[in-house]
This record gives structure tokens, sequence and C-alpha cells, in this order.
């Protein structure tokens, strides 16, 4: 009677943890085929409540070795048979749908952006609707701090698929062949994961032009195993790539023709800014005093990303006002904006007609 | 937009690029595309000249800025791009203006005017320790018949139907290409004219900044539409 009451897990994130005591004797196992994996799982721990935190233990092949539950969701429930099992390993952060998260309403402004995501949405809520017509690769490009990476998070839980985020950087690896292998492993385990979103951060570290690979000779292996899997020589449905970047000049060619579609990001206009800062005014620790002129600030910011607005100027002024122990004034606000260095992004305009 | 560095082929201007561009030449044409927007219609009864000056402050004097020249009696430029190289190139043709009539005592023929500043743009792009010309001229005037050329930072010289130079070129060019007619009347093509440079401010053009020259047939003058003019030919378009 009690088991009914216990929800059944829809998505379970272990890390191996090893095994409790060392010997000499005793291998390290590695995961080779994840698919695999989650069956063998799923038979010896069906049943099993699990919460964040805890550890399980294999009783088979490696008695004893642990696994960490970094995270299950819904909390506290029970893993059963459809229970997605994801083994998260060092380099990629796997971030499961939770209800309560971003919505790609609460992304302020890129407007087309949205519009070009939202068949991304509509891919990952059906994937076999699509068949050979799916959306595989999709390129983020723009300025730091408009929201790329927002934006795939919001698509990701919109779509309630999980999203697998790395950084371009740690797919290169110590060794020549790492980084190839490392790529490969990485769409292995984003097949037993799918639907979802492989969402590459920096894929300029990896994908760079061939003319600039002098500099790292086995970065062109790195290009060529990505090359293969984009191209998806193996069918993998529901499966969608992000890349994100914000030098999209300095991207192969053949990397970059990859990408069905190149979504741009902008750095927000004056409403826009404004609408960032009057979101983000509203979760402020303090209270915010009548004075304070958003338009006023947005106007002066011109030149500025959404992220420097909250990082640069909101928090600083918020900091301002925790210290004073007073409510957030408008003093806090301009003495932050004034004292960034001023964004030149176009030439002297005296000097055009 | 940024733009790769092309291995050093982008350093001088003299040096070709081994798929034979000159990439310095190639940069000074966003030069011109900073400017603002300027634009030349020519018809069978005169060309016109259409600009929008860039008024970035309330305290500017609107008349110190020049966007429409007059060269000699029959020619008037308009430039984007590189202000103070605009006066140059300026200086010179009227200079041209000159000898042509104390050599030939006629006024100069409007294509001729434009080759000679294309020559001399041209030198600026084959000889080391100078800088190509960051701007684009369109030149109008009326000799046997109304002309219109564009000349570029190459020193490329073509004759035009109706063109525009400056920022959102494309936007106005797509306009013209669809609107324009060869039996249009003078006062059809200054009502596209001002369409398009609204359109390429994004609605920002008003009574102020925009700049109409003219040069009739019959008149071979250049002249300038009057504010009260230009008011109305803002009202008309807006209406539309």
């Amino acid at each position: 009677m009690k088991s009914r009451s216990i929800a059944k897990a829809k998505y379970l994130i272990l890390r191996p943890a090893g095994y409790p005591m060392k010997s000499s004797y005793h291998e390290y196992p590695e995961i080779s085929e994840y698919r695999v994996f989650e069956f063998y799982a799923k038979e010896q721990w069906q049943g099993l409540k699990v919460k964040k935190g805890d550890y399980l233990f294999d009783s088979r092949m490696f008695p004893d070795f642990a696994f960490l539950v970094v995270d299950v969701e819904p909390p506290n429930s029970e893993i059963s048979s459809t229970t997605r099992i994801i083994v998260d390993v060092r380099e990629e952060q796997v971030i499961l749908p939770k209800t309560k998260s971003i919505r790609m309403n609460d992304i302020v402004g890129q407007e087309r952006a949205k519009q070009q995501c939202r068949i991304i949405k509509k891919y990952l809520e059906d994937p076999k609707k699509f068949g050979e017509w799916a959306p595989k690769n999709i390129l983020f490009y723009g300025p730091p701090g408009t929201g790329k990476t927002l934006m795939a998070k919001a698509l990701a839980f919109e779509s309630n698929s999980p999203i697998m985020l790395i950084k371009g950087t740690t797919l290169i690896g110590e060794h020549v062949g790492e980084g190839a292998q490392r790529i490969h492993s990485l769409y292995e385990k984003a097949k037993s994961l799918a639907p979802c979103i492989v969402f590459i951060d920096e894929i300029d570290a990896i994908a760079i032009d061939r003319r600039y690979q002098d500099l790292r000779g086995d970065v062109s292996e790195i290009v060529n195993a990505l090359l293969t899997e984009m191209d998806g020589i193996d069918e993998r449905e529901g499966v969608c790539t992000i890349g994100s970047t914000n030098r999209i000049e300095f991207l192969d060619e053949a990397v970059r023709s990859r990408f069905e579609e190149e979504v741009e990001f902008t750095l927000p206009n004056e409403k826009e800014r404004a609408e960032i800062l009057r979101l983000y005014l509203k979760r402020s620790p303090v209270k915010i005093s009548e004075d304070v002129d958003i338009m006023k600030i947005a106007k002066m910011m011109d030149g500025f990303s959404g992220r420097d607005l909250v990082e640069k100027v909101l928090k600083k002024a918020i900091h301002e006002a925790i210290i004073q122990d007073s409510e957030l004034k408008m003093e806090h606000l301009l003495n932050a904006a004034n004292k960034l260095p001023k964004k030149v992004k176009d030439a002297p305009k005296h000097m055009f007609v | 937009m940024h733009v790769a560095p092309q291995m050093g082929y982008d350093r001088a201007i003299t040096v070709f690029s081994p798929d034979g561009r000159l990439f310095q030449v190639e940069y000074a044409r966003e030069a011109v595309k900073r400017g603002t927007p300027a634009i030349g219609i020519n018809t069978k009864e005169g060309v016109i000249l259409l600009v929008d000056k860039r008024v970035t402050s309330r305290l500017l004097e609107p008349s110190s800025i020049e966007k429409i020249y007059q060269i000699d009696e029959h020619i008037g430029v308009a430039t984007s791009g590189l202000v103070a190289d605009a006066r140059t190139l300026v200086d010179r043709a009227r200079i041209e203006a000159m000898i042509n009539r104390i050599v030939y005592d006629e006024p100069i023929e409007v294509e001729t005017l434009a080759k000679k500043i294309c020559d001399f743009k041209q030198q600026f792009t084959q000889y080391g320790g100078v800088r190509p010309f960051g701007t684009s001229l369109l030149i109008a005037g009326v000799d046997t018949k109304s002309r219109l050329y564009e000349t570029d930072p190459s020193g490329a010289l073509l004759g035009y139907k109706a063109t525009a130079i400056g920022a959102n070129r494309n936007v106005v060019m797509e306009l013209l290409e669809e609107r324009y007619r060869e039996d249009m009347t003078l006062e059809e093509a200054i009502l596209l004219g001002v369409e398009a440079l609204v359109k390429a401010t994004e609605g920002e053009a008003s009574v102020e900044t925009i700049e109409i020259g003219y040069i009739t047939v019959e008149e071979k003058k250049l002249k300038k539409v009057e504010k009260e003019k230009i008011a109305e030919y803002l009202r008309r378009v807006k209406k539309e």
C-alpha cells in the first residue's frame, strides 16, 4: 500500500563513486555500453526508492562498486522499468527537465531566435514525425551574454527533455586521439538519452577553421570526428545538436555548413534592456526605492549585453545597497553604471556622412 | 562584421591575395557603408539626389553637415563614407570642372568628370604608403541629357538609372529595382526616393535631415528642394 504512493522515477543520474575500500586487486570498471548498462542497472535496482545523495551498490559484476545518485526526478521516487538511467562522467553535465525552471518567455527580446527555435521544440516533442526531415544541428551565435545558453536550457525544459551541456574545451583532451574518442562516446550517450539536446558551448574551441589548426595538430581529427557525428552516419533519432559560439567567422567551413540553421543572438536595444532590468529587479533581495528610473539606466547602457546588465550593474548596485543597509536607490545604480567602461561599438559618427 | 585576418594579404593595399583580391580596398567599401544613405534617380526630365544627414545632437548646426555638393553649375555630387575624404574628392572635382572650362571654354561632360575622379581614386589602390578613399560618390549632372554615375573606393565607375550608396543600400536598391520606371516624372522620382530614404533610415528621416538636389534637363542647373516642399513630400509618403 505504501509503495503505491511513491512516484515512479522518470530520470536518474548516477556517477561512479568507487569502492568503499581500496585494495590492489580491484579493477576500476568503466561503462562501455550505456544502453546495456541501463538494462543491467534496472534489473538489479528496480523497486528501490532513491533520493539525491544516496549510494547504489552494484551486486553483480563488480560487487560493492558504488554509484552516487546525483539527481533523481521527481525527487524521492522509485526506480521502475520506465526510468531513464543516465551515467554522468566528468565532462558532460546533464540537466533534467524540472517543472520549475526557465521558460522561453523568460528570455527578453531575441524574437527571431525564439521563432527559429520553435521547430526544435516541436521536434523534441515528437521526433518520430520528422523522419529524415529532422532538424539535427543548429548553431547559436552572437556576442557573449546574450542568452544562448539560456535559450538552450529553456528549449530543453519546454520540450521536457534532458540537455547535455558540454564545454568545447573539455572535448580536446590531453592526448592525441582522446578528443575524437570523447566526441564519439558523447554521442553514444546522447543516443541513449534521446530525445535530448547536446549543447556544445564555445564550439569554436574544437571546430576552429583548418587554416588556424597549425596551433594544435590534433584539432583536425577532432573536427573530423565532429563532422561524422553531425552528419549522423549512424542514425540518431531525437538527438539535436546545438553549437554556440561568439566568433562564427572562425568556425571551420565544413562544420558550419553542417548546421542547417544559424540563429543569431543580438545585443538588447534600449527597450529590451529596460525589460531585463525590470525582470531582475523583481528578484532583488533589497527593497527598491521609488526614485529608481529604469529607462534612464537602460538608455545609458547602450552596447551592453543582458549579462553585463545583471552581473555588472544590478549585482554591484545591490551589493552597495546591502552594505549601506538601505533600499536600492538610483544613486547605487548610477554608481555601478558609471564605473563601467563605455562600450565603444561604433566608429566615431562625425567622421562619416 | 568582424573579418578573420587573411594571412597578411590585408596588410598592404598593393598586395593581391592568392585569389586575386585587394582586401584593403574592400575594407574601404565598409567605410562607405558607415555613411548615411544617399540615393540618385535619373529620369527623362532630369536627375535627382536625395540624402539623409545624421544630426547626432540638438546642438549641432545641421547646415554644417554637407552631403550634397555643387561641382559646377550643372553637376552635383552626393557622398557617403568618410567626410574628410569626400571633401578632398569634391575639391578635386571642382578643379577638374574649372580646368575644362578654361582649356575648352565649355562645361565639362558628366562622364568626363566621373572618369577623372575615378582615375584619381584608382591611384590610391596601386601604390604603397597610401590608403584608398573611404568614400563613394553619386555624380549627377546634365550635359546632352541627364546622367547619373556611382564611384566606389576601388575607382570603379558605373552609370545607373537609379542607385544608392551608404547604410542600408540593399534596402533602397530592392525598392528601386521594384518601382523604378524609365518614364517617371521628376516628382514621382522624388517621391520614390523619399520613400526609399524613409525605409533605409527606419523612419528616422525627417524634414531637418533630408536634403534633395535636382538638375532638370531644361535648366541644367543644380537646385535644392525647399524645406516646405520636403515636408509635403514626407507627408505624402507617410500617408501611403
